[in-house]
C-alpha cells in the first residue's frame, strides 16, 4: 500500500517535472529559434509575392537592419515601386516616395493598412520582438511536416499588446528553424497561417528563405516572400537609420 | 359643315374667347402640374444620379458586387475601348468615367515632413478635358475658396477639411492612397480651391481631383472604377434606362468576372424603390389633378351652354331643329376643346420650360439646411405632357356641353319669343 | 346681410349643378391639402419616433472623441459612465453601447462593421435586445435587414466576427445571429452588429466602458459633463427637419396650382353671373342699394361656394381623413431600403391649426376671387343694366 503510494507520488512529482522541464525546453527552443532568426544586424534581397484576384506580382527590396529596432528598406522593382524607401525607427514608420520627394510618417490606424496589398500590415511587420520576449512557450508534442522532425510548440502571450494572443510553431528540431506557425485570435480562432519552406544555411545560421502568409478569414492565395539574399553581422553605417538617408 | 362651324366661333368672340381661354388655363394648369411634379419627385432620384448612381452606371461585375468598398483593384480597365463603343452605340448619353478612392492626406512642413493628416474620401473626375462633370456636380458653386482645378495636380479638398489639415489654396499637399494593383500611392497635388456641399459626408474630407491625375496615381492609367452615364435630356427615364443597360449587358457581359456589366439607376442600391414611389407618387398627384381639373372644366362647358342661351332661343325661332341646335353645339365644343387644349398645352409647356431650365430657388425657405437636399425645384417635361391636358380639356368641355345642352330639348318654342322680348 | 346671405343661397342653390362642380373642386382642394400636409407632418412624427424608439432615445451623450462619420475614432472614444449618470442608470433611465470596430467575413469576404454592445436588458431602444440574452454555444449577434441582405446572413447562421482588444491583439470568433430586426432606422442597420454589452467590454478589455449613452427622456440640467458631448433630440433629428422642408416647399407649389384651379372655376361663374343678371343688378339698384353693397352680394355669393366647400368637405372629408390616421396610407412601393426613416405606411396628423389655417386660405381667396369680377358692377350703367343692354 506504502509502496503503492510512493510509486504513484513519485510517478505524480516526476510528471510535474517534466511539466516544469517542457516549459523550460520550450522556452529553450524558442530562445534557439530567436538566435536564428535574429540577429544583431542582417542585409538582406527580398522578394514579395501577392496573389490578387487579377492575377500576381512581385516586388523586389533591399533591407538593412540593426537590432530589433532600425530597419531600413528600399523597394527596388517594379518600377512604380523602385525607390520607395522606409525607415523604421522604435515604434515609429516613415516612408519615402522618390515621385513625390515626400518622407511621409504612418501612425495610428494607418500601420494597421496592409503593405503594398499584401497579407501583412506594416504593423506586422514593424513587430520585430523576439518571440520570448513576447511569449511563454511550452512544447506540445512532436510531428513531421515533410521529411523534417519539428517540436510543436504553444506560445502564449506574456505581454498585453501582443497582436496575436497565441501561437502554434513547428520548429524544427534539429536546425531550429520554424517551418509552419499558426496565429490564433484570442478566442482560439486561427487568424493566419505561415508556412516556411526553402531553409538556407547563412553564415552558420539556418534560415528558411520562403514563406508563405496566409489570412485564414479571407479567400484568397496569400502572400509569397521570398528571401533572395541574405547576410549577417555587417557593418551598416549609422546614418542610413535616420530620416536623410531616406532621400538620398 | 365644319368650315361654317370654325367661322362661326372665330367670327363671334363671345362664343369663342371665354371659353377657350378658360379650358386653355385649365390645360396650362394641367401640364404644368405633371411636369412640376415630375422634375419635384424626380430631383432626388437627379441627385443621387449626379454624385453617385449616374442615369446608369458600367463596372466589372466584381467591382459591383462590392461598390460600396470602392475595390479600384476590380476596376475596369482599356476604358479608352469602352468609352468610344459606348460613345458610338448610345449616343443620346454622355458618358464620364470616375474613380472613387480612399486615402491618407498628408501635409508637409518646410521640411517635407508630415505636419499634419487626415483620411479622406477621393473622386477622380474628368474636370479639365471637359465641362461635363464640373456642371453636374455644380462644383462652381460650391466653391468655397480658391479655383476649380484648371491644370493637371490640381485638387479640390472639403472647406473644413482643408482647414482642419491647415492648409489653403496653393498649397501642397500628397495623397497616400493604394495603386490598383495593390502598390503604395503616393501624388503630390496642389490645392486649388476648398468646396462645400452642405452634406456631412461630402464635407468632412473629400478631395475632388482630375481624373488624369487620379490615374497616375493610383496607377490605373486606361482604367476606371466605374463609367457613369447620363442622358442628353437631362433626365433620368426609368424604362430607357433599363433597356439601355439590357442592350449593353446582352453585348458585352460575360461569365468573367472582369467583364463589364452596366446598371440602371434603378438597379443601383436602393434607387428602384426611390424610382418606382416617385412614379407613384406623380401618377396620384396627376390623378388628383385631372379629377379636379376635369370638374372644372365640366362646369366651364355647362356655363358656356347658358352663355349662349339666347343665341340658341333666337336659333331655335329661325326654325332650326332642336338636334341640329345640339349636335352644332357639341360639334363647336370639340373644336373650343381642342383649341383651348392646343394652346393650354403650349403654355403649359412653355412654363413647365421655364421652370425646368431656370427653377424655383426655394433655399430662403430652406435656411440653415445642411442636407443635400435639392434647393432649386424644377420642372421635368416629359412626353406625357403633351397629351395629359387633351383629357380634361376635351372630354370635359363636350361632357359639360352635352349637359347644358339638354336644356335645348327642354326650351319651348312658344315661350322663345316672350324670353327673346325680355 | 342676411338677406345677402339668403340671397346667395337662393341664387347658388338654383344654379344647380354649376354650383356644386365649383363647390366638389373647392372642397377637393380642402381635403387633398390637408391630406397630403397632414402626411408630410405624419412623416415627420414618424421618422422622429422611430429615430427616436431605434437609435436616439430621449437625446444622447457621446464620448467627447465619438465621431460617427470616423470609425477610425472608436478606438479611443470611450469611458466609464459619468458619476453624474449613475443613478439614472440604476433606474433606467438610459443605458450604455460600445462601438469598436471590426469585420465579419461571410463565405470569406470581409465586411467591415461597426460592432455595438448592447445591453439586453435595456428598453430604451426598440432594438430586440432580449435576442442577446439567449444563452448558446456562441456569443449571440442581431443585425438588421439590410445588413442580413448584404452580407447574406439568416438568423441561425454562425459568422466570423473580428477585432482587436484595447491593446491591438487580434480576437476573432464565430457569433451566432440570433435575431434580424427591420427597422425604418438605416443609422441602426447598415454595417452593423450588435453583441452583449459586458461581452464586448469583456473581450475589449474595457471592463465597464461605453462610447454612447442613451437617454429614456429628455433631460435638463445634465448637460454638462466634462468629457462627454451632450446631444439633444432636436440636434439630432435636425436631418428630418429638413428632408420635410424640403418636401413641404415643392408641395406649396401643387397647393397653390390646386387652388388656382379651383379658382379658375369661381371666376368664370362669377363673370357669367354678373353678365347673365344685369336686369338683376339694376333693379337692386334700383331699389336703393349702393353699387357697392350690390358688388358685396355678389361677392358674399361667389364665396359661399367655400362655406358649402367647408361643408361638403366635413361630410366627406372628416371620415375619409379620420380614417387615413387611424388605417395609415400604405405606400404601395417597399421602402425598407430607403436611405431616410420613412415606415412603409404613413399615418398623417392633422393639426386644428392645418385645417383652420387651409379652410382659411380657401375662403379668403375664394372672396377675392369673387370680389374681382364683381367690381365691374361699380361701373355699370344701372339704365343700361336694368334694360339688360350691356354687353
Amino acid at each position: 500500500m506504502i509502496r503503492k503510494f510512493t510509486k504513484s507520488a513519485l510517478l505524480l512529482l516526476l510528471l510535474a517535472l517534466a511539466e516544469i522541464a517542457t516549459a523550460q525546453d520550450g522556452a529553450a527552443i524558442l530562445e534557439k529559434v530567436d538566435a536564428n532568426m535574429s540577429s544583431d544586424n542582417r542585409i538582406f534581397e527580398s522578394s514579395m509575392t501577392i496573389h490578387t484576384k487579377r492575377g500576381s506580382r512581385t516586388i523586389t527590396s533591399k533591407s538593412w537592419s540593426e537590432g530589433n529596432n532600425k530597419s531600413f528598406t528600399e523597394y527596388l522593382s517594379p518600377a512604380a515601386e523602385k525607390g520607395t524607401k522606409m525607415l523604421k525607427l522604435e515604434k515609429q514608420l516613415w516612408i519615402y516616395s522618390p515621385s513625390t520627394d515626400r518622407t511621409i510618417q504612418l501612425s495610428g490606424h494607418m500601420l494597421r493598412q496592409s503593405v503594398m496589398g499584401s497579407d501583412l500590415s506594416y504593423e506586422d511587420m514593424m513587430d520585430d520582438r523576439k518571440l520570448n520576449e513576447i511569449y511563454s512557450s511550452e512544447i506540445k508534442g512532436q510531428e513531421k511536416i515533410g521529411d523534417r522532425n519539428t517540436f510543436v510548440l504553444l506560445l502564449t502571450a506574456k505581454v498585453e499588446d501582443a497582436a496575436y494572443y497565441t501561437q502554434k510553431i513547428w520548429v524544427d528540431a534539429e536546425r531550429f528553424v520554424p517551418l509552419k506557425q499558426e496565429l490564433y485570435a484570442k478566442s482560439g480562432k486561427l487568424l493566419k497561417r505561415m508556412e516556411m519552406s526553402n531553409v538556407i544555411q547563412v553564415q552558420g545560421r539556418w534560415f528558411p528563405a520562403t514563406v508563405i502568409y496566409k489570412d485564414m478569414l479571407k479567400q484568397g492565395d496569400g502572400t509569397e516572400f521570398k528571401i533572395t539574399s541574405i547576410k549577417f553581422n555587417q557593418t551598416i553605417p549609422p546614418h542610413l537609420f535616420t530620416k536623410a538617408s531616406l532621400k538620398q | 359643315m365644319i368650315k361654317f362651324l370654325i367661322k362661326g366661333l372665330l367670327r363671334d368672340k363671345s362664343r369663342s374667347r371665354l371659353p377657350i381661354m378658360v379650358v386653355a388655363i385649365g390645360v396650362t394648369l394641367t401640364v404644368f402640374m405633371h411636369a412640376y411634379i415630375t422634375g419635384f419627385m424626380g430631383d432626388t432620384i437627379e441627385m443621387n444620379a449626379r454624385f453617385t448612381t449616374g442615369h446608369a452606371k458600367v463596372m466589372t461585375r466584381a467591382y459591383a458586387e462590392d461598390a460600396s468598398l470602392l475595390p479600384n483593384d476590380l476596376a475596369l480597365m482599356q476604358i479608352e475601348e469602352l468609352l468610344d463603343s459606348l460613345r458610338s452605340l448610345y449616343p443620346d448619353m454622355s458618358w464620364s468615367p470616375r474613380i472613387q478612392f480612399g486615402g491618407l492626406i498628408d501635409v508637409p512642413d518646410s521640411a517635407g515632413e508630415t505636419r499634419s493628416q487626415g483620411t479622406a474620401i477621393g473622386w477622380g473626375l474628368e474636370l479639365i478635358a471637359n465641362q461635363d462633370e464640373l456642371n453636374r456636380l455644380d462644383l462652381q458653386k460650391a466653391l468655397r475658396s480658391g479655383h476649380l482645378p484648371r491644370k493637371s495636380g490640381d485638387a479640390l479638398l472639403s472647406n473644413s477639411f482643408a482647414g482642419k489639415l491647415g492648409i489653403a489654396p496653393g498649397d501642397e499637399f500628397t495623397l497616400i492612397s493604394s495603386t490598383m494593383n495593390g502598390g503604395m500611392a503616393m501624388y503630390n497635388f496642389r490645392l486649388s480651391g476648398t468646396v462645400h456641399f452642405g452634406v456631412e459626408i461630402m464635407d468632412r474630407g473629400s478631395i475632388i481631383a482630375d481624373l488624369k491625375d487620379v490615374q497616375l496615381a493610383l496607377e490605373m492609367e486606361n482604367a476606371a472604377g466605374e463609367i457613369t452615364g447620363f442622358s442628353n435630356t437631362g433626365f433620368y427615364d426609368n424604362n430607357q434606362a433599363e433597356k439601355l443597360s439590357d442592350s449593353f449587358n446582352s453585348k458585352f457581359k460575360t461569365d468573367d468576372e472582369f467583364s463589364p456589366v452596366m446598371l440602371s439607376l434603378s438597379q443601383q442600391g436602393n434607387m428602384g424603390q426611390y424610382v418606382q414611389m416617385s412614379e407613384v407618387w406623380s401618377a396620384y398627384v396627376s390623378l388628383i389633378f385631372i379629377f379636379a381639373m376635369s370638374l372644372v372644366l365640366w362646369n366651364a362647358g355647362l356655363l358656356g351652354g347658358l352663355r349662349r342661351y339666347g343665341e340658341v332661343g333666337i336659333r331655335l325661332a329661325m326654325g332650326e331643329s332642336k338636334g341640329h341646335v345640339y349636335r352644332s353645339m357639341i360639334a363647336e365644343s370639340v373644336f373650343i376643346g381642342i383649341a383651348g387644349s392646343v394652346t393650354g398645352t403650349a403654355a403649359g409647356l412653355g412654363f413647365a420650360w421655364l421652370l425646368q431650365t431656370y427653377g424655383l430657388d426655394i433655399s430662403g425657405m430652406m435656411q440653415g439646411a445642411s442636407l443635400m437636399m435639392p434647393t432649386i425645384i424644377k420642372a421635368r417635361i416629359t412626353p406625357t405632357d403633351f397629351y395629359i391636358g387633351f383629357f380634361p380639356g376635351v372630354i370635359s368641355t363636350v361632357i359639360g356641353t352635352l349637359l347644358s345642352g339638354i336644356g335645348i330639348y327642354r326650351r319651348q318654342t312658344a315661350k322663345l319669343f316672350k324670353e327673346l322680348e325680355a | 346681410m342676411k338677406i345677402a346671405l339668403k340671397l346667395a343661397w337662393r341664387n347658388l342653390t338654383g344654379a344647380g349643378l354649376r354650383t356644386w362642380l365649383n363647390v366638389l373642386v373647392l372642397s377637393f382642394s380642402f381635403v387633398v391639402i390637408i391630406w397630403l400636409k397632414g402626411i408630410m407632418t405624419g412623416w415627420d412624427h414618424q421618422a422622429k419616433t422611430d429615430m427616436t424608439q431605434w437609435e436616439i432615445g430621449g437625446g444622447q451623450y457621446w464620448h467627447e472623441s465619438y465621431d460617427p462619420y470616423d470609425p477610425f475614432t472608436l478606438a479611443g472614444s470611450h469611458a466609464k459612465l459619468p458619476s453624474q449618470l449613475e443613478n439614472a442608470m440604476k433606474a433606467g433611465d438610459l443605458t450604455g453601447l460600445l462601438l469598436t470596430q471590426g469585420a465579419i467575413f461571410p463565405e470569406g469576404r470581409m465586411m467591415s462593421v461597426v460592432i455595438k454592445g448592447l445591453d439586453p436588458g435595456q428598453s430604451i431602444l426598440k432594438l430586440p435586445s432580449r435576442k442577446l440574452g439567449t444563452t448558446a454555444s456562441a456569443i449571440p449577434a442581431i443585425i438588421g435587414n439590410m445588413m442580413a441582405k448584404h452580407s447574406k446572413l439568416k438568423a441561425g447562421d454562425y459568422v466570423t466576427l473580428r477585432w482587436r482588444n484595447a491593446n491591438g491583439t487580434f480576437d476573432a470568433t464565430d457569433v451566432l445571429i440570433t435575431d434580424i430586426f427591420s427597422s425604418n432606422v438605416p443609422a441602426v442597420d447598415a454595417g452593423q452588429i450588435y453583441i452583449p454589452l459586458a461581452t464586448l467590454q469583456e473581450v475589449m478589455l474595457l471592463p465597464d466602458e461605453i462610447s454612447l449613452i442613451v437617454l429614456r427622456d429628455k433631460t435638463d440640467g445634465w448637460n454638462e459633463i466634462p468629457g462627454w458631448k451632450y446631444k439633444s433630440k432636436a440636434e439630432l433629428t435636425k436631418q428630418v427637419d429638413e428632408m420635410i422642408k424640403t418636401k413641404s416647399a415643392g408641395q406649396t407649389v401643387l397647393y397653390f396650382i390646386l387652388l388656382l384651379l379651383a379658382m379658375l372655376a369661381i371666376f368664370d361663374t362669377q363673370v357669367l353671373s354678373i353678365f347673365r343678371r344685369q336686369k338683376e343688378i339694376g333693379t337692386y339698384v334700383a331699389l336703393g342699394y349702393t353699387k357697392q353693397q350690390v358688388v358685396g352680394l355678389f361677392t358674399v355669393e361667389g364665396s359661399m361656394h367655400a362655406v358649402l366647400a367647408a361643408l361638403l368637405s366635413a361630410a366627406y372629408g372628416l371620415p375619409f381623413l379620420a380614417w387615413q390616421a387611424k388605417a395609415g396610407w400604405t405606400m404601395p412601393v417597399d421602402t425598407s431600403e430607403f436611405g431616410m426613416a420613412i415606415a412603409q405606411t404613413l399615418y398623417p396628423v392633422y393639426s386644428a391649426g392645418l385645417v383652420i389655417g387651409t379652410v382659411l386660405t380657401v375662403t379668403i381667396t375664394t372672396a377675392i376671387v369673387s370680389y374681382l369680377p364683381a367690381r365691374k358692377i361699380a361701373r355699370m350703367n344701372p339704365t343700361d343694366a336694368l334694360r339688360g343692354k350691356l354687353q
